[in-house]
C-alpha cells in the first residue's frame, strides 16, 4: 500500500515482510545549464509538496480523478530528482532491496520503452534498484549520464512523451515499487548480531540540502546532462516478488495551476546555477563500485528542451549560461564506519 | 500488554541498565533533567504518571513508542486529541468496532494514495 506522509509516499508491504518498506519524495534543486556540458549532481532544495488527487477532485481535470495518485506543482523550466529512502531492517543491517521503475509521461525513464507493469532486463533493464540507488535525477541518456528532468507543458514538443511517443497524452510521473521476496531477502541477509554490524549499507537522508484549466498538464522534459551511474541489477530477476506491487500517478501542476487547485502557493522559485555556484555552494559527485548501465539509445535521441527551443526560436529555458562548479563533494556509496565525506574542490 | 507504566518503565530501564551504561535512575533522571527521586516514586507508582511532555523524553530515551507509553499512562498525545475532538462521536465508535480486529485489518483503513485507471 502506498501512504502519503509529510510529502512523502511511503510504499509498504507488511504481507511480504515488516521491513519491506521505501520512502520517494520528489526533490527541489536548480536547473543545471543545458549547454551540453556534464554537470555534478545539483542539491536538494527540499521536497515538493504533494496532495492526495482525490482531496481536490472536483477541481482537477477528470484524467486526474481517474488516475488517481497525487499531486504537486512545479514552475515551468523548474528541475525535479526522486529521492528513494530504504527501509533499514535493523536485525539484519542493511535496507530492505526494491526494484522501482520511473516513467514520465508513461516512457520509462531508464529504459525509453512504453510503461510496462513487470521488470524487464533484455534488452534492457527498465528499473533502479534500491538502497543502491539513493537518486534519480534524469533520463538514461549515456552509461554514467542522464539528463535532467525540467518540467515542461504537454503539447509543446518538449517532454519526453512527446519525443518518443508522439503524443501528449498522460504528463506526469509514474512510479512502481516492486520488493524482493521476503525468502530471498532473508536468505541473501541473514540476521546478524549487533556487535557484527557493518557499514556496507549506507542509510542516506537525502542529498545534503540547502477541469476549468485551459492547459492543466505539465510533462518532464530532458534538460542538462548530469554525470549519475544508474546501476546494474546484481541480484536474480527472479528475486523481485512481481505478485506484489504498488503504483502511483504523481500528476504535475504548474504554479498557478496548483494555486487554483489547493488554495495554496507553491514553493519558491529555486536559485539558478549561477547564483548557486557564484555563493561557494556545493554540488555533488556519487560512486559506486557496482557497474552501470548503458544508456537508452531512445533516450539519447531526444533533444534537450535547450536545442528545441534553438530550433524553434524560443527561449524556454531562461538563464541557462554555462557554470564551472567549484566545489564539489564526493560521496561513495560504501562509506567505512568512520569514514566521512570528502571534499573535492 | 498488562503491565502499568510504572511497571513498564521500570522493566524497560533495568533490562537496559542490565545490558549498558547510563540507565541507573540517577543517570536517567539527569538526561531528563528531573530528581531521580521522581522518577523511583513514578516506578513504584507512588505518584501519578507525568506529562505528555516528560513521557515524550522518556520513550526518546527508552526507545519506545511514546503512544504506546501513553496509552499505559491514560493520556492520549495532544495531536490525536485534537483529531479526536473534531469528530469524537465518529472516532469513539470506530476505535470500539476496531476492538478485537486483527492487525491487518486495522491496517486496511489506513488512508492509502489510491491507484485509478491509468
Amino acid at each position: 500500500m502506498i501512504e502519503l506522509k509529510q510529502d512523502k509516499l511511503n510504499f509498504s508491504f507488511p504481507e511480504v515482510h515488516p521491513s519491506a518498506k521505501v520512502k520517494i519524495t520528489f526533490q527541489r534543486t536548480l536547473r543545471i545549464p543545458d549547454d551540453g556540458d556534464d554537470y555534478p549532481l545539483p542539491p536538494g532544495l527540499g521536497s515538493f509538496p504533494l496532495v492526495h488527487t482525490d482531496d481536490y477532485a472536483k477541481r482537477v481535470p477528470a484524467s486526474w480523478a481517474e488516475h488517481g495518485g497525487v499531486v504537486l506543482p512545479m514552475y515551468q523550466s523548474e528541475a525535479m530528482w526522486i529521492h528513494f529512502e530504504g527501509h533499514y531492517d535493523a536485525d539484519r543491517g542493511v535496507n530492505y532491496p526494491f526494484a522501482i521503475k520511473v516513467a514520465t509521461g508513461k516512457i520509462n525513464a531508464v529504459s525509453g520503452l512504453s510503461w510496462e507493469q513487470g521488470l524487464n532486463r533484455t534488452p534492457r533493464q527498465d528499473y533502479v534498484v534500491v538502497p543502491r540507488q539513493p537518486w534519480l535525477d534524469g533520463y538514461c541518456v549515456e552509461k554514467g549520464v542522464i539528463r535532467q528532468f525540467v518540467a515542461m507543458p504537454l503539447g509543446g514538443g518538449y517532454t519526453a512523451e512527446e519525443q518518443v511517443s508522439g503524443k501528449a497524452e498522460h504528463g506526469g510521473l509514474q512510479i512502481m515499487a516492486i520488493p524482493m521476496k521476503r525468502e530471498v531477502f532473508e536468505k541473501r541477509f541473514p540476521v546478524v548480531p549487533r556487535a557484527r554490524y557493518s557499514f556496507d549499507t549506507v542509510r542516506y537522508s537525502s542529498r545534503p540540502c540547502a477541469k476549468v484549466f485551459e492547459t492543466p498538464s505539465m510533462g518532464l522534459a530532458p534538460g542538462g546532462r548530469m554525470k549519475q551511474e544508474i546501476y546494474e541489477d546484481t541480484y536474480d530477476l527472479n528475486d523481485w516478488d512481481l505478485d506484489h506491487n504498488s503504483r502511483c500517478f504523481v500528476h504535475i501542476a504548474n504554479s498557478m495551476v496548483w494555486r487554483q487547485i489547493t488554495g495554496r502557493n507553491p514553493p519558491t522559485v529555486p536559485p539558478t546555477a549561477e547564483e548557486y555556484n557564484r555563493r561557494g555552494l556545493p554540488w555533488y559527485d556519487y560512486y559506486s563500485d557496482v557497474k552501470a548501465i548503458d544508456g537508452s539509445l531512445t533516450l539519447a535521441c531526444m533533444q534537450s528542451v535547450a536545442e528545441i527551443g534553438k530550433e524553434k526560436g524560443a527561449t524556454p529555458l531562461p538563464e541557462n549560461q554555462g557554470v564551472l562548479p567549484g566545489l564539489v563533494i564526493d560521496i561513495h556509496e560504501k562509506l567505512t564506519k568512520d569514514q566521512v565525506i570528502e571534499f573535492l574542490g | 500488554m498488562n503491565a502499568t507504566f510504572g511497571q513498564f518503565i521500570r522493566t524497560k530501564r533495568t533490562t537496559l541498565q542490565q545490558a549498558g551504561q547510563g540507565y541507573s535512575v540517577r543517570g536517567l533522571a539527569s538526561r531528563l533533567g528531573i530528581q531521580p527521586s521522581y522518577i523511583s516514586k513514578v516506578e513504584r507508582e507512588e505518584v501519578a504518571p507525568p506529562s505528555e511532555a516528560t513521557i515524550h523524553k522518556i520513550a526518546q530515551e527508552l526507545g519506545e513508542n511514546p503512544d504506546v507509553l501513553l496509552a499505559l499512562a491514560g493520556k492520549v498525545s495532544e495531536d490525536l486529541r485534537q483529531v479526536i475532538l473534531k469528530r469524537p462521536v465518529l472516532f469513539a465508535e470506530l476505535i470500539r468496532q476496531l476492538k478485537d480486529a486483527p492487525d491487518h485489518a486495522v491496517l486496511r483503513i489506513v488512508r492509502e494514495v489510491r491507484d485509478g485507471n491509468w
